[in-house]
């Protein structure tokens, strides 16, 4: 895998896992935090979370794919569009539930993975990078250019939707930030058991001898390309039901969402926090989220503060801000048991 | 059991089998002895699905394994350690052998298998915890051999399994390789250096340029002068009186 990853940094990579801070529970606690976060936040500043949640989902798949996989995708917000798109048709056509919007978003997303990934996960290395983003690409245009199907750059409104069968007679920031941010909570907490369960069991160990020399994996009978395959479809469906939530959170499906620096500004989150830890990528969310929000409201140049955010993790940060904590601390325990 | 027959392979346009056969009984260990580049990975690697022969066949228990993947081959019964033998160091030791339990679930249960590796080479059972990246050469060895075994292979194909490791470590392999045998398990081992040759082979192929050039006993092949210019030089020839 080394020339994909070498094309970013010859130390961004997938690496061995730290021992300490890699359970369930900081990934518990991470979402304890996002539990309690409205109670002392204003509304406003609660809606402005939500994408941390939605981003949080999207990336648990993310990172089985390339954490646990090794396959680094370059399109993967190709399916937060397709989900936002799902949401907005259905709520349009009079379908306002959203668990049916969810179910029809995971659908069509994993449909969607299926079909371009059987093509993608043949490849390795910077080739299905590049496919990935070709796909990306394609789809963005595909939204960008039939006006008449997806509202072309104006995109498509997403109605509000009904959360179980309920229809929630509040403001839209009230919704926002209460039923909608806790109903999302829970969404993310199950994927995220279901994430853990899938690198916690047989089936993650033998995404992870994939991802570390799939020769020898196959020398083993590991099943490489059936379970890349699985790894993609995983990533898209957790994609498309973060796309939903986008959606719902902004009212818009817009076909920005599949273009390429959303995929960027996915793969940053995954670093930031920490590829290959299973909390990193949704600690990685929450903090882009934020430092985002914050360096927008503060100044003009915040895509230049964002990318010597990246320059700097790069260059002293290369296994994220969990991956190099966790390290430490291993390194703490082991200087004390000597 | 495993019939190699007029096996041909190419590597970029280059011949580096040449018509080689070979033929392995249940139980049986066969030393494929050569010198560097003579062919023997390839002839494993070829065994393994992992390259495509130009022409010949291999079957195994009347399946034509030039037609299957890598991963069926596997599945089959055929366990391999390639002779860089790289552990996977995200795992543990545990990890490494259990891996193969998960991949192929037919034959004996996996608690079984497990053991039977670690009784193999008991010096990995201290080791379980231990992630890959921390073991020495010699004991990721044994933990390639032994994930191989725990596929329940019926074949293991050892490449130069000796190789690059101290004298201090290589009886402890060799021991391991012997347990495997009196199990009654075939095993195909390659090497580069006469030395290694266990003296209790059931049969020495000997490969030179991609050409089998000597199939039969190692004592016949230390009593003829020809096989022993090639695989260790005149001066350690015997010729038979």
């Amino acid at each position: 895998m080394s020339a994909v990853f070498d094309v970013i940094s010859p130390r961004i990579r997938p690496r061995p896992k730290p021992r300490l801070l890699n359970g369930v529970i900081p990934f518990v606690v991470l979402l304890a935090g996002l539990a309690i976060a409205p109670l002392m936040l204003t509304p406003y500043s609660t809606v402005m979370l939500m994408p941390a949640l939605a981003f949080g989902i999207a990336l648990l798949g993310m990172n089985l794919l390339f954490g646990y996989t090794g396959l680094l995708s370059f399109g993967n917000a190709m399916f937060l569009a397709v989900g936002a798109y799902v949401a907005a048709a259905a709520t349009q056509a009079g379908v306002l539930h959203f668990e049916l919007i969810l179910i029809a978003a995971a659908s069509l997303g994993g449909l969607f993975a299926l079909a371009i990934g059987a093509l993608c996960v043949r490849f390795t290395h910077i080739f299905f990078g590049m496919l990935t983003l070709a796909f990306g690409m394609l789809l963005h245009s595909f939204l960008f250019k039939f006006y008449n199907l997806t509202g072309g750059d104006q995109g498509m409104r997403v109605l509000r939707p009904m959360l179980l069968g309920q229809d929630w007679d509040m403001t839209a920031t009230q919704f926002l930030s209460g039923p909608f941010y806790y109903y999302c909570l829970i969404v993310y907490v199950l994927l995220g058991l279901l994430t853990w369960r899938i690198v916690s069991s047989p089936l993650g160990l033998q995404l992870r001898a994939i991802r570390d020399n799939e020769s020898k994996a196959r020398y083993l009978g590991v099943r490489v390309y059936r379970l890349r395959l699985f790894a993609f479809v995983v990533s898209g469906v957790f994609g498309a039901i973060a796309g939903a939530m986008l959606g719902v959170s902004t009212g818009l499906a817009d076909p920005e969402l599949a273009y390429w620096p959303q995929s960027g500004n996915l793969i940053f989150m995954m670093i930031l926090g920490g590829a290959g830890t299973f909390v990193g990528p949704g600690v990685g969310a929450l903090i882009f989220v934020l430092l985002h929000e914050v360096l927008v409201s503060s100044t003009a140049y915040w895509r230049f503060m964002l990318g010597a955010t990246l320059v700097f993790l790069v260059l002293v940060l290369p296994e994220g801000l969990i991956g190099t904590i966790s390290n430490h601390l291993q390194r703490r325990v082991r200087g004390d048991a000597q | 059991m495993l019939n190699v027959s007029e096996l041909t392979v190419d590597i970029q346009g280059s011949r580096i089998l040449r018509g080689i056969s070979l033929e392995v009984r249940a139980g049986e260990l066969v030393c494929l002895l050569g010198r560097n580049g003579a062919g023997k990975t390839t002839t494993f690697r070829s065994l393994m699905g992992y390259l495509r022969p130009v022409s010949g066949r291999i079957s195994w228990e009347d399946k034509d394994l030039a037609r299957l993947s890598t991963w069926q081959i596997a599945q089959l019964g055929i366990g391999f350690s390639p002779e860089e033998s790289e552990v996977y160091a995200d795992l543990t030791v545990e990890e490494n052998i259990e891996l193969p339990t998960w991949t192929r679930t037919c034959g004996r249960p996996a608690a079984e298998r497990i053991s039977e590796a670690y009784r193999i080479f008991p010096k990995l059972e201290r080791y379980r915890k231990r992630g890959g990246a921390e073991l020495s050469g010699g004991e990721r060895k044994m933990v390639s051999i032994a994930r191989a075994l725990a596929l329940d292979a019926e074949l293991l194909l050892l490449d130069e399994p000796f190789e690059g490791l101290s004298p201090a470590i290589i009886p402890l392999v060799a021991e391991g390789v012997a347990a495997i045998r009196q199990s009654g398990k075939a095993i195909v081992m390659a090497e580069s250096n006469l030395h290694h040759v266990p003296d209790y082979i059931d049969k020495l192929v000997v490969i030179e340029r991609g050409e089998i050039i000597y199939t039969g006993s190692l004592s016949g092949a230390l009593g003829d002068v020809e096989v022993m210019k090639i695989i260790a030089g005149a001066v350690d020839a015997e010729p038979q009186t």
